[in-house]
């Protein structure tokens, strides 16, 4: 059963019940009145109806556990560099189970700031900023399915998105955009440059990673999550592929702007570099969202490198999937912790220069390893 | 004996014996160049230690003995320009190190009171730029032909020296 | 973009202390740069003339607060150089280790704050956590941990502790441990040597020149350590070598202060063994003849000068204190030329400053 029967058993479930109150209105009440609830239940049950219920309810599921997962990132990340550092991370909040309610702490700590926007900012581009960076990368994680039957866009039919590949990596790759644009609204020169090192930054590390994308899905012969995946039932790509797994792993790191590709939010350069501007909530949703493409970048390297869902049928394929995103996660932060920055010139060199080269080198060998028919 | 005119030295050295002796001791040698080329206006050699010498001379001579001390003599390294004012007159006070002989030379100026100007050196070492501006700033020695006098340490437009005896 | 002139400070999360570092960038790459100091100006020097000379040290404790043993040590040197005071041996060896376990807690606190510039918070919080062996043996000695009011006219304050030459002896073996294994994480990280090598070149003659002393001089191959060349105290007597390194980039005043913290570990072995006892302390008298006193310290930042000039009273007439760090910020605008904005914290990062002494 997938999760689009799943919710219309919940949805049709719901709606059986507050039909019951609706005819029940519309026998009470006269006629010229009462055949308007009747009309509102009939509508109500009606497939079209049902099916956008459903589908609003499965956004609202895989929005939640996309949620709480990015918490236990953050407090993952947080526990973890107070291991390396030689102290205990968030220790209070939640004592008993090790401090994972620090993250609500401060959650409602954002909440409660007061907003303020610069004077002289603009004030359409301030505003819309945060929206598009935010929503664009929640939608990475609507086209990435956790297993056959946990994804957003399974219909009656099964399938995933036809192309989900391609929608994951093109939402991923609009966050430049609205860091160019939160950079220069806040009317600050610190955060200009920052922002026009980030977008600079991360546009140079698109390049290597879709090329490397592109040699795994000559190999998996197809452009959704679910073919790519099966397609590795005999060996993950990361074995065959693994000059590639490498640099996008690399890649990744530089997208999401963890350390030691974190130059333009850089403390000790310019402050916070181009989120300076932003107070309260709209500066805890940019940090939420850092986590969340840590989250889809993890996720995306699972299903295009360690097999995605695959794995011993002990456990539902669900934890599968979310323990091989972990480990990638807990890859990235160790080496986040270990490394200084680099600078930001010696970055894109790094991702020119080097980066590219060999993701064309790992495009011939996709390409040499498909002609030989192995694939 | 008024203030500063003699630390606690050990014995003075004798200018008979550093013009005849050649090169005994580095510290004779470095006197004995400096007043053969600076006679009229040297005065007061004493040996304050292993290794430190001090000599008095005149401010006209100050910028010529410099350049001459960085050139030939090897003192390549300014170690630091004090300021101190007495009753009568403003004593600045030039602490030179040798790297290559291992010498300290304390050469001392003075500049009357009510013109305090000395020429600057930061020409010959760059080191002496702020140290120059330091003391202009709390002691408001001026230095002529300094690349930029200006204040340092206070604000720009303070308009008195505190380091002065009458300030208060 | 244009050209245009950048503040960085003096409110500012990297800078340590309080200074203004005006640079003139284009796109991203200095073309001019200005220091100001002068932001954290106390006032000493006028300070001292009103008080007495033992009243004076815990103000000189305070010139530099990262290393506030060595300016209590140089203004002792100098006005016992005034006086004319006898110190006794065991007073200057106890001094010497003292000197040398701080310039162990300065260099880490360099290297703890120069790793968090650099994004490396590891670093930071490691270089932290073993300069806390050296506080809390300092702790024992003095009685308190940043300033320490230790040293006297005449000798040191108190006498050592029970055990302390075990414990120093302690603290140099687990310091020698952690210094191979800073060598792994700094020397062996790609990322650290490409934003080190090459950068903030200054070259031997514009460092005699402009009067640079400490690591960044001996980081451009002149071999001069004060501690050798000059000696005071007992450091005759004690064998160790001055350390240089040629390259004259931020690498190699990175390399010369490791280095010289390997030296201090030699050094405070060698005073353990050859403390000799005896009293730690005589008495100066109360009022300094007319004269004047100088002295001269290898600061772990360079070369720190006191002059002192007395009248007679038991007060100075004129104290004048220089301080490396304030020449050595005056060179940096010949380091940053040409280098990006990026580089600016390699650079300052790699000077070690402390403005509590640079504005006195």
């Amino acid at each position: 059963m997938n999760l689009y029967e799943f919710c219309y058993g919940i949805i049709h479930w719901l709606v059986d019940l507050v039909n019951n109150l609706w005819y029940w209105l519309g026998d009470l009440l006269p006629w010229w009145f009462g055949d308007f609830f009747t009309a509102v239940g009939d509508f109500a049950r009606s497939d079209g109806h049902l099916s956008v219920m459903t589908i609003l309810l499965e956004g609202v599921v895989i929005l939640v556990v996309g949620l709480v997962n990015v918490l236990n990132f953050i407090w993952i990340d947080r526990k973890l560099s107070g291991r390396i550092f030689d102290f205990y991370g968030p220790y209070y909040v939640g004592y008993r189970i090790g401090g994972w309610l620090q993250n609500l702490a401060d959650g409602i700590k954002l909440f409660t700031k007061e907003i303020i926007t610069p004077a002289k900012a603009d004030r359409v581009g301030f505003l819309v900023a945060p929206i598009v960076f935010v929503g664009s990368s929640v939608l990475v994680l609507a086209a990435i399915p956790f297993s056959h039957n946990f994804g957003i866009a399974t219909n009656d039919s099964g399938a995933g998105i036809p192309a989900g590949v391609l929608f994951a990596f093109a939402m991923f790759a609009i966050a430049p955009f609205a860091i160019l644009v939160a950079g220069w609204s806040s009317n600050n020169k610190y955060t200009l440059i920052g922002g026009m090192r980030s977008a600079a930054q991360m546009m140079s590390y698109e390049i290597p990673m879709l090329l490397i994308v592109a040699s795994v899905l000559l190999l998996a012969g197809g452009f959704s999550f679910g073919e790519v995946v099966d397609a590795q039932h005999d060996i993950w790509f990361a074995i065959p592929l693994f000059l590639g797994f490498i640099v996008f792993l690399v890649c990744i790191v530089a997208e999401v702007e963890v350390q030691p590709f974190d130059l333009p939010e850089a403390e000790a350069e310019l402050v916070e570099g181009w989120t300076t501007e932003y107070c309260g909530m709209r500066f805890g949703l940019f940090m939420m969202t850092s986590y969340l493409r840590g989250y889809a970048g993890g996720a995306l390297t699972t299903a295009l490198f360690l097999g995605g869902w695959q794995g011993p049928r002990l456990i539902p394929d669900e934890f599968w999937f979310l323990i091989k995103a972990y480990i990638v996660f807990f890859v990235v932060e160790w080496m986040r912790w270990s490394l200084p920055r680099i600078r930001v010139d010696q970055i894109l060199g790094l991702g020119w220069k080097r980066l590219m080269p060999l993701a064309i080198l790992n495009l011939l060998i996709a390409a040499a390893m498909k002609t030989m028919g192995w694939f | 004996m008024a203030a500063g005119e003699s630390g606690r030295i050990g014995p003075s050295i004798d200018i008979e014996r550093a013009r005849t002796r050649i090169d005994e001791e580095p510290e004779d040698k470095v006197v004995r160049r400096l007043m053969e080329r600076f006679q009229a206006t040297i005065s007061e050699p004493a040996m304050l230690g292993k290794g430190r010498v001090r000599i008095r001379i005149d401010k006209k001579d100050l910028f010529d003995a410099c350049r001459y001390l960085k050139d030939s003599l090897g003192f390549e390294h300014i170690s630091m320009i004090s300021a101190v004012e007495y009753d009568a007159r403003f004593d600045i006070v030039y602490h030179i190190t040798s790297y290559q002989s291992k010498l300290l030379l304390e050469l001392i100026t003075t500049t009357t009171k009510d013109d305090p100007s000395v020429d600057s050196v930061s020409s010959v070492w760059g080191g002496a730029n702020w140290q120059e501006r330091e003391s202009y700033d709390l002691m408001g020695i001026v230095f002529k032909n300094h690349p930029k006098l200006e204040r340092i340490l206070l604000p720009k437009d303070t308009l008195y020296h505190p380091l002065r005896k009458d300030f208060r | 973009m244009a050209e245009m002139w950048i503040n960085m400070g003096p409110q500012h999360p990297m800078t340590h202390g309080l200074w203004n570092l005006r640079i003139k960038v284009d796109g991203e790459t200095i073309t001019d740069a200005e220091p100001e100091v002068g932001y954290l100006h106390r006032g000493i020097e006028k300070l001292c003339e009103d008080r007495t000379y033992t009243q004076i040290i815990p103000i000189t404790d305070r010139l530099c607060y990262g290393s506030s043993l060595t300016w209590s040590h140089l203004y002792c040197l100098t006005v016992e150089d005034l006086m004319g005071v006898e110190v006794p041996e065991r007073a200057e060896y106890i001094r010497v280790m003292a000197i040398e376990m701080q310039r162990i807690a300065s260099h880490l606190m360099w290297l703890a704050a120069y790793a968090a510039d650099l994004g490396m918070m590891v670093g930071f919080i490691y270089g932290m956590r073993d300069r806390e062996v050296f506080i809390d043996l300092l702790q024992a000695l003095s009685g308190s941990r940043l300033t320490y009011n230790y040293p006297r006219i005449g000798g040191v304050a108190h006498d050592l502790p029970h055990n302390f030459d075990r414990d120093a002896l302690r603290a140099c073996e687990y310091m020698e441990k952690k210094l191979k294994e800073y060598e792994d994480i700094y020397d062996g990280s790609k990322v650290f040597m490409m934003r080190n090598e090459g950068i903030g070149l200054l070259k031997k003659e514009d460092a005699l020149n402009l009067g640079v002393t400490g690591p960044p001089l001996r980081g451009s191959g002149v071999k001069y350590d004060l501690r050798k060349d000059m000696p005071y105290s007992v450091y005759e007597d004690i064998d160790f070598q001055p350390r240089s390194h040629p390259a004259c980039d931020c690498y190699a005043r990175y390399r010369v202060r490791m280095d010289e913290m390997w030296e201090s570990c030699r050094i405070i072995r060698q005073t353990v063994k050859k403390m000799p006892k005896g009293k730690w302390r005589v008495v100066a008298p109360r009022n300094a003849p007319e004269g004047t006193g100088f002295g001269r310290v290898e600061d772990p930042r360079g070369e720190a000068v006191m002059y002192v000039v007395g009248n007679g009273t038991d007060r100075p007439y004129r104290l004048k204190i220089r301080s490396p760090i304030f020449v050595t910020v005056s060179a940096a605008p010949k380091m940053l030329i040409g280098y990006k904005v990026a580089d600016v914290v390699a650079i300052m990062g790699g000077l070690d400053m402390c403005i509590g002494e640079a504005d006195r």
